[in-house]
C-alpha cells in the first residue's frame, strides 16, 4: 500500500479529463472524474473547472500545499469506447485498488494503464469502415430506397468512411472535414449514378449525410447546459450548429457544380 | 402503413443495424452496443407509431425521444455504460439530416418555400429532441437526489 504525491495525483487526473475531453465526453463529467480520482487518492480539496478546449485543476494537501495546472485540449475526435474505459477504471479504483488514500498500484501502473487504454485500438480499421457503410446503406433502406440503392449507398458509406480517415490524418480542422467529406459524398453518389442505372441519389447523398451530423455535440450541448455549464454549453451549441452549416455547405456546392457541369 | 405491419418491423431492423454500425464507428465494445442498437431501432419504431396515431410530427417525436432516453437511463446504469454515450448512439435516427438536405436541394433549384420550411423543420425537429433529453436528464437528477434525501 503506497501514498500517492501530489503532483502525481495531478498528473494522473490531468491525464483523465484530457482523454476524456478529447473523446467526447460531457465537461460536468470530467469535473466530476477528475474530482472524484483526486479524492480516491486522498486529496479531497479538489476545484475543477472545464471548458471544451482545456481544464483547469487545483488540488490541496489541506495543510500548506496548493497547486494550480491547466491543460489545453486540442484536436477532438469521437470514441465512446474510451469513455467507457475509462469510466470502468475509475469506477474500479473506487471499488478495489484504493482505500482511505492508500493505493494498492504505484503511480506508475495508473500511467501504464491510461497509456494503454489511449492506445488500444477496439476494433481493426477496416472493420469500422465496412460498418460506416452499414449505417449510411441502412439509413438509406430506412428514408425508403430501394435494395439496388442501398448497395450503392453502401459502397458511398464505404468510401466516405475511408476518405475521411484519411483527411484524418492531414490534420484539418472539423469545419473543413466535415465541409470536404459532405462534397465527397455527392461527389462518389453522382459519380456512381453514370454506372448504375434507375436510382434516386436524394437517399443515398441523405444515407451518406448521417455519418456526418453532429450528434454528439447536439447532445452534449443540451446536457452541459442543463447540468448548468453554461460555457461549454454554448460553445457546444455553436459547434454543432457550424458543423450543420458546413455538412450544407459542402453538399450544396457539389449539387451546384454538377448542375452547372449539366449532369 | 399500419403501426404493427411487417413494414414497421423492418424500419425497425433497419434502424437498429444502422446503429450497430454507427456504434461500431466510434469504437464501442462488447455485448452492450446489441442494447444501443436495441435502443436506436426502438426510437424509429416509437417514432412511426406515435405518427400513426397522433399524425404530428413534434408529438411523435418528442415521446419517442422521451421513452428511449428513459430505457437508456436504466439500462446505462444496468449496464455500467455512462449515460451520455448511450443517449448519443440512441437518437441519431431522428436528427434531421434528411431535412438539412432536402432544405440545401431546394434553394440551390431556387425554390426558397420548400427551402424555408425544410430549415424551419430542422430548427423545430432539434429543438424539441433537446427538450425530450433535458426533460428526462432533469427528472432523472430530481429522483437521485430525492433518493439521496430519504
Amino acid at each position: 500500500m503506497k501514498r500517492i504525491t501530489l503532483s502525481e495525483t495531478i498528473e494522473i487526473s490531468m491525464e483523465i479529463g484530457k482523454i476524456l475531453l478529447q473523446n467526447g465526453s460531457t465537461a460536468n463529467r470530467v469535473e466530476l472524474m477528475m474530482c472524484k480520482v483526486c479524492k480516491i487518492f486522498g486529496y479531497p480539496q479538489t476545484e475543477a473547472f472545464v471548458t471544451p478546449t482545456g481544464i483547469f485543476l487545483t488540488v490541496s494537501d489541506g495543510k500548506e500545499n496548493i497547486t494550480t495546472s491547466i491543460k489545453r485540449i486540442e484536436n477532438r475526435k469521437t470514441d465512446l469506447g474510451k469513455i467507457t474505459k475509462i469510466s470502468h477504471l475509475v469506477n474500479e479504483m473506487e471499488k478495489q485498488y484504493c482505500r482511505d488514500g492508500l493505493c494498492m498500484w504505484d503511480a506508475d501502473k495508473f500511467r501504464d494503464e491510461l497509456r494503454h487504454i489511449e492506445n488500444e485500438r477496439a476494433w481493426p480499421e477496416w472493420f469500422t469502415i465496412f460498418c460506416g457503410g452499414l449505417t449510411s446503406g441502412c439509413f438509406c433502406l430506412l428514408f425508403g430506397g430501394s435494395w439496388l440503392e442501398f448497395a450503392v449507398a453502401y459502397i458511398v458509406g464505404v468510401l466516405v468512411s475511408l476518405s475521411l480517415k484519411l483527411l484524418g490524418n492531414l490534420r484539418l480542422n472539423s469545419f473543413l472535414t466535415h465541409i470536404v467529406g459532405a462534397a465527397l459524398i455527392v461527389v462518389f453518389a453522382k459519380v456512381l449514378d453514370i454506372w448504375v442505372p434507375y436510382i434516386k441519389l436524394d437517399n443515398i447523398i441523405i444515407g451518406g449525410i448521417m455519418l456526418l451530423v453532429p450528434g454528439l455535440s447536439f447532445v452534449n450541448a443540451i446536457r452541459d447546459a442543463m447540468s448548468g455549464d453554461l460555457v461549454s454549453g454554448t460553445a457546444r451549441g455553436i459547434e454543432a450548429i457550424m458543423l450543420a452549416i458546413a455538412i450544407a455547405a459542402g453538399s450544396g456546392i457539389m449539387l451546384k457544380l454538377f448542375e452547372l457541369w449539366g449532369m | 402503413m399500419r403501426p404493427f405491419d411487417h413494414l414497421t418491423l423492418m424500419q425497425f431492423c433497419w434502424s437498429t443495424l444502422s446503429i450497430l454500425g454507427f456504434s461500431i464507428r466510434v469504437n464501442l465494445k462488447g455485448w452492450k452496443i446489441f442494447l444501443i442498437a436495441l435502443g436506436g431501432g426502438l426510437t424509429w419504431a416509437f417514432y412511426l407509431i406515435f405518427l400513426y396515431f397522433s399524425k404530428s410530427l413534434l408529438f411523435s417525436i418528442f415521446f419517442s425521444v422521451f421513452l428511449v432516453c428513459t430505457y437508456s437511463e436504466v439500462v446505462a446504469r444496468l449496464s455500467k455504460i455512462p449515460v451520455s454515450v448511450f443517449v448519443t448512439c440512441v437518437i441519431i435516427p431522428l436528427v434531421p439530416g434528411r431535412n438539412l438536405y432536402y432544405a440545401m436541394q431546394a434553394y440551390i433549384a431556387g425554390n426558397s418555400a420548400v427551402a424555408s420550411e425544410n430549415l424551419y423543420k430542422v430548427l423545430l425537429i432539434s429543438g424539441t429532441i433537446a427538450l425530450a433529453i433535458a426533460v428526462v436528464s432533469s427528472v432523472t437528477n430530481i429522483i437521485f437526489r430525492l433518493k439521496d434525501r430519504f
